[in-house]
């Protein structure tokens, strides 16, 4: 084990023991027990001690264990009244993880299929063969994919599109860096589009819907997708001004045929029909979580996604998630939420400098950190100052939670900012510094426009 | 500590196992190119790079040597659990053809490399081996990319098998 692993141990267990050795004044018992929790995930998280996903399964057995009815600690004299085991158990199965579980499926299914390297020779070919054209068609089509499937598997599959490109440049060519850094920077940006984008989304949606507000996948896509479009086209504008390529134009072998097997054709007509039932959740209300039992059903009814391709799914993104979620209703039903909320006196702050503060936390503690983690730890703060009073309302709640999943998904300064950066890093054609210049650039622009969108168009909407 | 992943050369004689090792220095970043001159020195080595917690990704071995042969020492190998996933290359001029399907049959040959080789051809053929190896046995491929086969090793994350969103 590495000393920051050592260092993550022990802060961790010392987190997880002052709460229960401290009285903190206005503090519930459960809610001593909550802080404990919420310390040793945050340090486990933070020093990645134990795998994040491992952290978030201790996370929900800490919670069974402490702050259940069924659990080990009798709340009978205080004013906790303890959830039951099921509450923090069923965080697994929430509709947001049902959702994801359907993304999941269609995308690994694209993959199986190759669908996701059709498209984008399909997609790709209208841009032609210049070098900065290309560019743009190769961010665009990195950020519509990684909308709808993971980050980390569009770049990967992007960078199979560009070694090739890139070897046909000259090594001096700068924009051989350019382009190794448009393609991780497009997917983190795609990824904001939709709730299925990135699972930050996904975590602060859940945390909505335990406030009783629901979230449409359309509703989300006009709110965030905007502002994904925007800064794709500033991102890709920065990268061939700091990076102007040398070659005027490139060319590319788009060569090669859609699959016609009677597995792709399934699978090709239930991606279309779930999509299109997601973008339209306002006009006929069928929830998305609803809808994403349906490539579940079909693609493994007509065996086009069989039981090894179930096997290979991303789980452990779906107990991060799941973590995230039941951190957020313990640190809510315990009270510390609001106790740690109440230490700072937020009302001296207006309402935009209070979105700003965590735009701003968010966008740095995930250029370190997992963005779900920072996601997690932040929404149960947020959620509170809202319910609180401190915002107003629905449109607060929509737009701190917004501020948070944006915020976290700009984040790409450093490789460990995110898997698809460190996949660039690690194709060996940029270096750190390069990604540190662009990515502060670009963050800051992202921070600023989601400032500005709080201010002239979410109220507008919500 | 990170295992060290070990490129193994044996051959006996001295300028042409500096040749070999000169062709491959490129994979020097991430690997570690070690030399033996008999099959003999070539177990203590390998002993050794265990003992130390490091693994042998690849051997590139001569066929006439001092001693035991070259595919007589690669049949060893497969046998010995800790060597069994090594990737292994006969680079030889003299092999016989019943020694030569000995080493495909035996040892789970990967490659039969005539001398005299081509720089170009001998890197290529390293490329891809490590590249299977680390495919097969390293838990995180993604740190190898730049200095082997990119694109494959992009094709295995796509397909979710080492990283995924966090």
């Amino acid at each position: 084990m590495s000393k920051v692993k050592w260092a993550g141990l022990i802060l961790g267990l010392i987190g997880f023991c002052l709460p229960l050795f401290v009285s903190f004044p206005g503090l519930s018992l459960a809610g001593h027990f909550a802080m404990s929790i919420f310390l040793l995930a945050a340090v486990f998280w933070m020093f990645e001690t134990i795998p994040i996903y491992s952290t978030s399964i201790l996370v929900i057995l800490a919670e069974v264990i402490l702050l259940s009815s069924q659990g080990f600690i009798d709340y009978s004299s205080t004013s906790y009244s303890p959830l039951s085991y099921t509450e923090f158990l069923s965080t697994l199965a929430d509709p947001i993880i049902i959702l994801f579980l359907g993304g999941f499926i269609l995308a690994d299914a694209s993959v199986k299929y190759d669908f996701d390297k059709s498209m984008t020779r399909y997609l790709l070919r209208p841009f032609g063969s210049r070098t900065s054209m290309m560019m743009l068609g190769l961010m665009l089509v990195t950020g519509f994919l990684s909308a709808f499937m993971s980050n980390t598997a569009t770049t990967a599959m992007m960078i199979t599109v560009i070694l090739p490109i890139v070897a046909k440049m000259d090594p001096g060519d700068p924009a051989r860096i350019g382009m190794a850094l448009s393609v991780p920077f497009a997917a983190n940006i795609g990824g904001m589009a939709t709730p299925i984008g990135t699972p930050p989304n996904a975590v602060v949606i859940a945390a909505l819907n335990q406030q009783g507000m629901e979230v449409e996948f359309s509703s989300w896509m006009i709110y965030a997708a905007p502002l994904a479009i925007v800064m794709l086209l500033i991102a890709w504008q920065i990268l061939i001004r700091l990076y102007p390529p040398a070659m005027e134009a490139i060319s590319l072998n788009l060569e090669g045929k859609l699959k016609t097997s009677p597995g792709a054709l399934i699978l090709y007509a239930t991606f279309a029909v779930t999509v299109l039932l997601w973008v339209t959740e306002s006009l006929h209300g069928i929830k998305s979580a609803i809808v994403a039992l349906l490539p579940v059903a079909v693609l493994t009814l007509t065996s086009t996604f069989q039981k090894e391709d179930i096997r290979k799914l991303p789980w452990e993104v779906l107990w991060l998630i799941a973590g995230g979620i039941s951190l957020g209703i313990a640190m809510k039903e315990t009270g510390l939420a609001e106790w740690m909320v109440g230490a700072i006196s937020w009302d001296q702050f207006g309402y935009l400098a209070l979105l700003a503060v965590f735009a701003t936390v968010a966008l740095t503690m995930s250029n370190f950190l997992s963005n779900t983690v920072t996601a997690s730890l932040l929404i149960p703060l947020a959620i509170t100052l809202v319910t609180s009073g401190i915002l107003q309302g629905t449109a607060g709640m929509m737009m701190i939670g917004l501020v948070i999943a944006l915020g976290s998904s700009f984040a790409m300064i450093l490789p460990i900012s995110t898997p698809p950066n460190a996949i660039a890093v690690s194709t060996g054609m940029l270096k750190t510094k390069n990604m540190i210049t662009a990515g502060l650039i670009i963050g800051l622009i992202g921070l600023g426009f989601i400032l500005l969108l709080s201010m002239i168009y979410w109220p507008y909407l919500i | 500590m990170e295992t060290k992943i070990y490129i193994l050369v044996v051959e006996d004689e001295p300028e042409v196992l500096d040749a070999i090792v000169r062709d491959i220095s490129t994979f020097e970043s991430h690997f570690v190119i070690e030399m033996a001159d008999t099959a003999e020195e070539a177990r203590e080595i390998i002993q050794s790079i265990f003992d130390d917690g490091n693994e042998v990704g690849l051997i590139l071995c001569d066929h006439v040597l001092p001693g035991d042969n070259g595919v007589e020492l690669l049949v060893e190998m497969q046998h010995d659990p800790q060597t069994e996933s090594t990737q292994k290359v006969l680079i030889t001029g003299q092999a016989g053809l019943d020694e030569t399907v000995r080493a495909v049959n035996e040892a789970d040959l990967k490659h039969y490399i005539a001398k005299p080789w081509e720089k170009e051809k001998l890197v290529e053929i390293v490329k891809d081996q490590l590249t299977e190896y680390v495919l097969e046995h390293v838990s995180n491929p993604m740190q190898f990319m730049a200095v082997l086969d990119g694109e494959r090793i992009a094709e295995q994350i796509r397909k979710g098998k080492s990283v995924t969103d966090n």
